[in-house]
């Protein structure tokens, strides 16, 4: 399958917000969920998801907490806020109607 | 993390953040958690520490590239930020469009809310509107240099003793300072210091007795305030720019017009070669603060 990285781009913030309705995850724990639901198609340099992820944060979208795990670690968890899951609720519509929309056209039906 | 290619990586991007020491540790300690976890999984999956390290570095992409887009995420100051940050030049523009520059009583406010906001600026570890207030509080010391042209003959050893090198540690101690956080906020610093000169010399030449004369500080006064005026505007989008190339870009326009402007309301007064030799400054203020940073953290490494 051929892969628009324009689009990948351009809905790196959705599919963030939209896996932290889910439940709270740090970054690496994001690239793994990402990857693995997407079956590889979302496979874009790691070190990239932090830029995204703290944009989203100076946007109040997002809110990062570090955590101490009981083996010692710490890492940061990032939930979603009240205006990011606003805004969730907002793309999710634009995507539905869009994809419904594209598919209308590119797989009518008979 | 013990594979020395995975510490130089976190090293590059810390190299070209320039962001404010906290935010910068918060970053490389969430990208080093990132690293250990990859790098775990991928001895796991069969990699030496030296393959894993490698793959884990491709997989991250570029340090540079990294920090940059950090940077972006991060550079973005808040609207307070940016009120602050733009109130000396809107302080200044005031002080001399409204004619307020006469009274004791507002040059005294004025000084003291310049030492005090520089003072908490300090104690707050430098966010990014302290370096507007910074630079304001160089202003008397440039003035206290420019009239030390017009003391009589035998008073220029007090220039050569004691203003000249007090003057140059000062301005050597505040960029080097500056310059540890982004040498672009040393620019900010002593941007408005061109315009003031350009002022002064336009100010000094319009009288017969070429000293600064208070009528015609009165005269140019709106254009005075004017150009402060503009240097206020381009510090507050400075702050609300996410762009690197565009705040410099914003910076360095906005100093040559101001200088232009100046040049302009002067009608002849500021010659062609003190024209010239400001713009010149204002580039040099953009040029040796990048040099030094360069320098300096060549040598740090």
């Amino acid at each position: 399958m051929s892969k628009s990285y324009e689009l990948i781009t351009s809905s790196t913030d959705s599919l963030l917000l939209c896996l932290l309705t889910e439940q709270p995850m740090y970054g690496y724990q994001i690239i793994k969920e990402l990857r693995g639901r997407s079956q590889g198609y979302f496979n874009f340099k790691e070190g990239t998801l932090y830029p995204a992820l703290h944009r989203l944060e100076s946007e109040a979208l997002i809110e990062g907490k570090w955590q101490l795990l009981p083996n010692g670690q710490q890492r940061k968890y990032y939930h979603i806020t009240d205006k990011g899951l606003a805004q969730m609720a907002e793309k999710r519509d634009q995507w539905l109607g869009f994809l419904n929309a594209m598919n209308s056209i590119i797989q009518p039906a008979d | 993390m013990s594979v020395g290619c995975l510490v130089d990586y976190l090293n590059n991007i810390k190299y070209y953040l320039r962001l404010g020491s906290s935010d910068e540790k918060e970053i490389i300690r969430e990208l080093s958690t990132h690293i250990d976890d990859r790098v775990e999984e991928l001895k796991e999956n069969g990699l030496s520490e030296e393959e894993a390290a490698s793959t884990c570095i491709r997989l991250m992409g570029s340090a540079k590239k990294v920090a940059r887009q950090l940077y972006e995420a991060h550079s973005q100051g808040t609207w307070k930020q940016t009120l602050l940050a733009a109130t000396p030049h809107l302080l200044f523009a005031l002080l001399f469009a409204l004619s307020w520059w006469p009274g004791v009583g507002w040059l005294l406010i004025i000084l003291t809310l310049l030492f005090g906001m520089a003072i908490y600026g300090w104690w707050q570890k430098k966010p990014n509107w302290f370096f507007s207030w910074m630079g304001y509080l160089l202003i008397p010391v440039l003035l206290t240099g420019l009239l030390m042209f017009y003391l009589p003959r035998g008073w220029t050893w007090l220039a050569v003793v004691l203003y000249i090198p007090l003057t140059a540690v000062l301005v050597y101690h505040i960029t080097v300072q500056t310059i540890r956080r982004d040498w672009l906020y040393s620019s900010l610093v002593f941007l408005p210091l061109p315009i003031v000169v350009a002022w002064f010399i336009t100010v000094g030449s319009a009288g017969t007795s070429n000293v600064p004369n208070i009528q015609y500080v009165k005269y140019f006064g709106p254009w005075i305030g004017l150009s402060f005026l503009i240097l206020a505007l381009s510090v507050a989008l400075f702050i609300r720019l996410r762009q690197r190339w565009l705040k410099i870009a914003l910076l360095m326009i906005s100093g040559l017009l101001t200088l232009v402007l100046v040049a302009y309301y002067a009608d002849g007064r500021l010659g062609l070669p003190a024209f010239a030799i400001l713009s010149f400054v204002v580039l040099a203020l953009f040029v040796t603060p990048a040099i030094l940073e360069h320098k300096i953290r060549h040598n740090q490494t």
